[in-house]
């Protein structure tokens, strides 16, 4: 069976760090990154091993290139594997662009583990 | 927060109560009372933008991995708040220095005010080196409270330890009622909304 990843995408390595914390025990390797850009080619590493990925979580704002901008490149290769984005922007007009971008969801931080772990376990197959 | 467009010092002057932040690249000073609470002073000096977030922790015991248990959420949250404004502002968190002042110890508060104090100075310590953000400057703990005015654009800080609570008596009011919140919504998380 091929190796499915999560990728964590986000500015901040204490976030990466909770999120990795919190969905340990659900047996998937977690790859972080510290921003679109970054996870971009932390992607294209893991598919060039003949691995996958299997969820992405990540967030807005972030230098270089930010989380809409990556659901956009994401998905121009990609229009299955769950993308869930993880902010402290709850504004209606940034959950819509998430949307249109092509996310699968919109979690507004401080994040509940369980709430996390349940929407990870529910998209992901 | 209020905003005093012409202060004594000739820029626009912006005091934070407990619980607020804020960030900008425009030429200012933001100033606050931190008692018990934290306050918070972020800035990339290469491109002139600052921040200050005003805060407390409600850790009422030392706890090992401080970063990854709930009572840190509220740190981390502002925290975030202010990096995501920098971030939009065009700022990087890898060109930030950080200045930490507050979470003194003393007694009139509900709680333990020596663990409540360890856990805000640990939780700082622990947030900015994991971050890989430099302690520039820190003033924190004891039994004092400190005036605070931060110029965002350069970082400069002057700060007073006050005694006897002198100018402070709206602060320590609005401190309570903060504090007070911070501990009673323990459980509020952000929404999740599926697409
Ligand atoms: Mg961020």
């Amino acid at each position: 069976m091929k190796v499915k990843h999560i990728m964590v995408i986000d500015d901040s390595n204490t976030i990466r760090m909770s999120v990795q914390h919190t969905l340990k025990e659900l047996g998937y390797p977690i790859t972080p990154a510290e921003n679109g850009f970054d996870g971009l080619n932390k992607i294209q590493d893991i598919c060039s091993k003949g691995e996958d990925v299997a969820m992405c979580i990540v967030d807005v704002n972030m230098p270089e290139m930010d989380g809409i901008s990556f659901v956009k490149e994401f998905r121009k290769t990609d229009q299955f594997t769950p993308v869930i984005i993880l902010t402290t922007e709850s504004g209606s007009a940034k959950i819509e662009e998430g949307k249109n971008a092509g996310a699968s969801g919109w979690l507004v931080k401080p994040f509940e583990p369980s709430a996390l772990k349940t929407t990870v376990q529910r998209l992901i197959r | 927060m209020l905003r005093k467009e012409n202060s004594k010092y000739g820029v626009p002057m912006y005091m934070l109560h407990p619980g607020d932040y804020y960030v900008t690249d425009q030429k200012c000073l933001m100033g606050s009372i931190a008692g018990i609470t934290a306050v918070v002073c972020l800035y990339d000096p290469g491109r002139r933008i600052g921040g200050m977030g005003h805060f407390i922790i409600p850790g009422t015991q030392g706890t090992e991995d401080i970063l990854f248990d709930d009572i840190s959420k509220e740190g981390i949250l502002k925290i975030e708040y202010i990096m995501g404004e920098i971030v939009k502002l065009g700022g990087d968190r890898k060109d930030l220095k950080a200045k930490l002042f507050g979470a003194g110890s003393y007694p009139g508060t509900d709680n333990n005010p020596l663990t409540l104090s360890r856990s805000n100075i640990t939780f700082l310590h622990d947030y900015f080196r994991n971050e890989g953000i430099p302690i520039i400057k820190e003033s924190l703990g004891g039994r004092h409270r400190r005036k605070v005015l931060f110029s965002p654009v350069d970082g400069k800080v002057f700060m007073k330890l006050l005694e006897n609570n002198m100018d402070a008596s709206k602060f320590i009011e609005l401190e309570k009622q903060y504090v007070d919140q911070v501990f009673r919504s323990g459980d509020t998380y952000g929404d999740v909304i599926m697409f």
